[in-house]
C-alpha cells in the first residue's frame, strides 16, 4: 500500500459515511470516530463573565504571545481554558481557579487603576512574574513533576500557566504552525538533518 | 448399538487474543469447525479503531485525561501508560468486570474487553527463549523441569514469525537466538554513537534492535509500518501482529470459524464416564442468556489469570480443587517481570540531526549477566534484559518551566537541546509456590462467577537482580558517554506485581503429573481433550516478553491435538 492508497483507505475509515455504514458493526458501548469528531474547542463555555473573559485571554496571552508565529488567542486559548475550568477541574480546584481570577479582578485595578487587560504588556509581564515567584514553592514546579495529570492544589498562577501550554500545543494551530506535525509518515529517518531553530514534532501521546 | 455421539464443534477455542486468535487459526487450517468464544465486545478490525491517527484537539479534554470517567471505571486500566481517550474502548471496564482487589495482595491485572483482547495494544516486542531459559529450572532447582527443549520450540518459532512479520536484527548470541527476520527499523543518529561507543568501552554489552512484530516489509492483507507511532491505538493497515490483523482473517478464509463475542464461558463440564470435557457453559454478556456448546476438544486461550480462573471454577467431584487439578499446582506458580527500574542518560552528541517518522519500538540490550555460567560478581541467579527508548523531548516535558513570554514560548517550542537514552530493566522472576490467582470466597462477579483474587510476593533473588540493573544501567551509561545520568525505581519496592503485563504460570507444564497441570504439549495431565496455551502453562519466565513463545507452544499443540484427534486417541 503506497501513502496515497493508505490516506484515501483511512479518509473513507474516518467519514462520516463510514460511520453510518458501519455502525450497525459498533456496540453502543462505542464510540464516534475521534478523527472526525468535532474539536474539543467547538463547544460553548458559559463559564467567565465577559470581563474575566477579557483577563484570561490577556494572561494567556503574555504567557504565549503572537510572535512570528501565532499564539495563545489565535490558537483559541482562552476558550480552552474556560471549558476546562468548567469541565475539567474538580470543585477544589475551580475553587482555586475563582479564587485567583476574583482577586485580579479586585486588586489589579486597584494597584493600577485599570483592570489587567488595559495594562501595558511590561506591567502585565510583571504582574505574572510577580505572582509566579509567590507561587514558588508549589510542588508544580519541582523537577520531576512532568508525568502526572495534575497537582490538585497548584496555586492559579500555576493553573492558567499549565492550561494554557497544554492547550495552545495541543491546539491545531499551536500543533501545526508552530509545532511540526504529521500523522502520516510513512518512513523512519534518524539522520533528517536539524535546521537552526527547528521546533519539535507534537506529540502524539499524553502522560496521564 | 453404540449410538455416534454428535458434537456442536470439532474444537472451542476459549479466548480470541493473542493465542486464541492462533488456536482459532491453526485448527481452522486443519480442518477442524471452530467455534472461538470471546467474552468482550466485537471488534471489527479497521473501523472499529475509534481513536486511530486522532489529533490532540479533537481529543476530549485535548489529551488531558477523562478523570472522572477513568476514576469510575477503569481505576486499573488506566494506570497503564497505553490506556487512553484512543483505545478505551479496547479495555476491561473495571467496574463492571472488577476482580477481588482488596484481597490477597496488590496485584495490578491489565485486561482487554473485545475480540482481539490484549493482541491490540501489545508491546509488540518478540523474543525467542534459549536453550538456557529451557534448563535453567533444570539446572538452578527452582520450579521444575521444562519437558520442552529449544531443539523441540524452534521449528515453531520460525513458523510463528514466518507469519506474524518480525522486524529485527541477527545477532549470533546464545542468550537470545536469532530468528526470521524482516528488515530492521532504522536507528537515530544517536544510538549509533551509543553503540560505537559500547562496542569499544563494553564489549560485553550488545546494542541491537528491539525485535518488533511490526512489519517493515507488505505481507499479504497487510501494510508495511506507517511510522504514525501509537500502535496501541489499533492500526487498519495491520502493520503490527493483531489478531484481528492477522489470524483471524487467516481462520475466516477457512470458512471454519464462528466466532461469538460477549460469550462468558462460567465453567468447563467434565464427564465423568469419558474422562473428557464434554461442554462449556455461557452466559451472554448483554441478555445474561445461557447456552452450551460441546465440542471433542477444547483449547483455553482466556489469558493466565483467566483460564486459571474458568478451570478453579469447573471444579466438580472429580476435581474438587479446580478442573484438570490433580497435582494441586493449579493457581501456584504465579510469574511476571519486574520493570520500572533503570537508568536515564542524557547526551548532547548528535544536535546536528532531528527525526522524522515515529519509530514504534526502541532498541534492546539483551541478558548479559549470568550468561551460560553464574558470573562471580553477582548475588542473583538468571538475568534480564535492557528495553531502551531515545527521546529528545517536546513542550510536555518543560510545561513548569518558569517564565513567560516569547522566551517561553521558544524554549517550550523548540528541540531540546540534549537527546535521552531510556535503559529500562525487564527481569526474571523465579516461580514460587506462594505466588498465586485464588478464587474469592465471597465476591462473585455480575454473572455469579467468583472473582479472582492475588497473593504475590517478588523475592529476594528479583530485587538482588534490580540493584545490578542499576549498577550495571550506570557503567553501561558512562561507556556510551552520558554527559549525565539518573537511575530510577525503587529496588526494594520492586513494580506492582502485574505491571509488567507479563502475567504467566498457575497451571504450568512439566513430565510429572505429580508437579504440574499439562504436559509437555499443553495438554492437560488429567483430561485428554484439554489444552491450555496461554502464559498460564509457562513453568519459568525468562526475561524476555513472553507473547511468541505462547504463540509457538499454540501453534505446536493445535499441531499435537490433531494429530492425535485424527488417531482416534482423543
Amino acid at each position: 500500500m503506497n501513502r496515497r492508497e493508505f490516506l484515501e483507505c483511512a479518509a473513507v475509515l474516518i467519514s462520516g459515511t463510514a460511520i453510518s455504514r458501519f455502525a450497525s458493526a459498533l456496540s453502543e458501548e462505542q464510540r464516534v470516530y475521534l478523527a472526525s469528531a468535532p474539536d474539543y474547542t467547538s463547544q460553548k463555555a458559559d463559564f467567565f463573565s465577559p470581563e474575566q473573559r477579557k483577563v484570561v485571554a490577556a494572561i494567556a496571552q503574555t504567557i504565549i504571545p503572537r510572535t512570528d508565529t501565532p499564539g495563545a488567542i489565535d490558537a483559541g486559548v482562552p476558550h480552552f481554558i474556560e471549558l476546562m475550568v468548567a469541565q475539567w477541574f474538580n470543585e477544589e480546584e475551580r475553587d482555586i481557579f475563582q479564587e485567583g481570577l476574583k482577586d485580579m479582578g479586585t486588586r489589579i485595578p486597584r494597584e493600577y487603576g485599570q483592570p489587567f487587560d488595559q495594562l501595558s504588556g511590561e506591567q502585565q509581564l510583571s504582574i505574572l512574574e510577580a505572582m509566579e515567584e509567590a507561587a514558588s514553592d508549589s510542588p508544580w514546579y519541582a523537577q520531576g513533576n512532568i508525568r502526572r495529570a495534575w497537582v490538585s492544589d497548584a496555586p492559579f498562577i500555576c493553573q492558567i500557566k499549565e492550561l494554557t501550554v497544554w492547550g495552545f500545543f495541543t491546539s491545531e494551530v499551536g500543533a501545526t504552525q508552530v509545532l511540526q506535525y504529521n500523522v502520516m509518515p510513512m518512513r523512519f529517518d534518524g539522520h533528517a538533518p536539524r535546521t537552526p531553530g527547528e521546533t519539535s514534532w507534537a506529540p502524539f501521546n499524553f502522560y496521564h | 448399538m453404540i449410538k455416534a455421539t454428535t458434537y456442536d464443534f470439532d474444537a472451542i477455542v476459549i479466548g480470541s487474543g493473542i493465542t486464541g486468535g492462533w488456536a482459532a487459526k491453526e485448527l481452522c487450517e486443519k480442518g477442524l469447525k471452530v467455534l472461538v468464544l470471546e467474552r468482550g465486545r466485537d471488534m471489527p478490525a479497521g473501523t472499529g479503531y475509534l481513536g486511530e491517527h486522532a489529533p490532540s484537539w479533537k481529543l476530549p479534554f485535548n489529551g488531558k485525561p477523562e478523570r472522572k470517567l477513568w476514576e469510575q471505571d477503569y481505576p486499573v486500566q488506566s494506570k497503564l501508560y497505553a490506556f487512553s481517550s484512543q483505545n478505551i474502548q479496547f479495555w476491561n471496564n473495571d467496574r463492571e468486570n472488577p476482580y477481588a482487589v482488596d484481597e490477597g495482595t496488590p496485584f495490578e491485572w491489565y485486561r482487554g474487553n473485545v475480540v482481539g483482547g490484549r493482541s491490540l495494544m501489545w508491546g509488540r516486542q518478540t523474543y525467542r527463549w534459549s536453550d538456557e531459559d529451557f534448563k535453567a529450572n533444570a539446572k538452578d532447582g527452582h520450579g521444575i523441569p521444562w519437558p520442552v527443549s529449544y531443539e523441540d520450540i524452534a521449528p515453531w518459532y520460525s513458523y510463528v514469525e514466518k507469519f506474524i512479520g518480525v522486524n529485527g536484527k541477527k545477532e549470533g548470541l546464545p542468550q537470545l537466538p536469532d530468528g526470521e527476520f524482516q528488515k530492521p527499523m532504522p536507528w537515530f543518529a544517536i544510538e549509533e554513537t551509543i553503540k560505537a561507543r559500547l562496542d569499544k568501552n563494553a564489549p560485553d554489552i550488545t546494542l541491537t534492535n528491539a525485535r518488533t512484530a511490526i512489519l517493515t516489509e507488505d505481507l499479504p492483507g497487510r501494510s508495511a509500518c506507517h511510522y504514525c507511532g501509537p500502535c496501541e491505538n489499533g492500526c487498519s493497515s495491520g502493520s503490527y501482529f493483531s489478531s484481528q490483523s492477522s489470524t483471524l482473517p487467516a481462520a475466516t478464509a477457512t470458512g471454519n470459524m464462528t466466532l461469538r463475542s460477549n460469550a462468558v464461558v462460567e465453567r468447563l463440564e467434565y464427564d465423568k464416564e469419558t474422562g473428557k470435557i464434554s461442554k462449556v457453559h455461557v452466559i451472554d454478556a448483554k441478555t445474561k442468556q445461557r447456552v452450551t456448546y460441546s465440542a471433542r476438544v477444547f483449547f483455553l486461550n482466556a489469558s493466565t489469570v483467566g483460564s486459571t480462573q474458568l478451570l478453579l471454577n469447573s471444579a466438580c467431584e472429580e476435581f474438587p480443587n479446580g478442573l484438570a487439578n490433580h497435582s494441586g499446582t493449579l493457581g501456584h506458580y504465579l510469574m511476571d517481570h519486574f520493570l520500572g527500574i533503570g537508568v536515564a542518560g542524557m547526551y548532547s552528541e548528535n544536535q546536528d540531526s532531528y527525526y522524522f517518522g515515529n519509530r514504534p519500538t526502541g532498541l534492546y540490550i539483551p541478558r548479559f549477566r549470568n550468561v551460560q555460567k553464574q558470573d562471580e560478581d553477582t548475588n542473583f541467579i538468571r538475568g534480564y534484559g535492557f528495553q531502551t527508548m531515545i527521546s529528545s523531548g517536546n513542550w510536555m516535558g518543560q510545561l513548569n518551566t518558569r517564565g513567560f513570554g516569547a522566551g517561553l514560548k521558544d524554549t517550550l517550542s523548540k528541540i531540546p537541546p540534549t537527546w535521552t537514552f531510556y535503559m529500562g530493566g525487564f527481569g526474571e522472576c523465579l516461580p514460587q509456590e506462594r505466588n498465586r490467582v485464588f478464587l474469592s470466597k465471597t465476591k462473585k462477579d455480575r454473572f455469579g462467577i467468583p472473582q479472582v483474587a492475588f497473593d504475590f510476593a517478588w523475592s529476594d533473588n528479583e530485587k538482588a537482580m534490580a540493584k545490578d540493573v542499576k549498577s550495571q544501567g550506570e557503567r553501561i551509561q558512562k561507556a556510551a558517554g552520558a554527559a549525565y545520568s539518573m537511575a530510577f525505581g525503587d529496588t526494594e519496592n520492586l513494580s506492582a506485581p502485574g505491571a509488567g503485563i507479563h502475567e504467566m504460570g498457575t497451571a504450568r507444564m512439566g513430565d510429572d503429573p505429580a508437579q504440574s497441570v499439562l504436559n509437555k504439549h499443553n495438554q492437560a495431565h488429567d483430561i485428554p481433550n484439554l489444552f491450555v496455551t496461554d502464559g498460564s502453562f509457562m513453568a519459568s519466565s525468562s526475561c524476555v516478553n513472553p507473547s511468541l513463545t505462547y504463540m509457538a507452544f499454540t501453534a505446536r499443540a493445535c499441531d499435537y491435538a490433531v494429530t492425535q484427534l485424527k488417531a482416534g486417541a482423543i
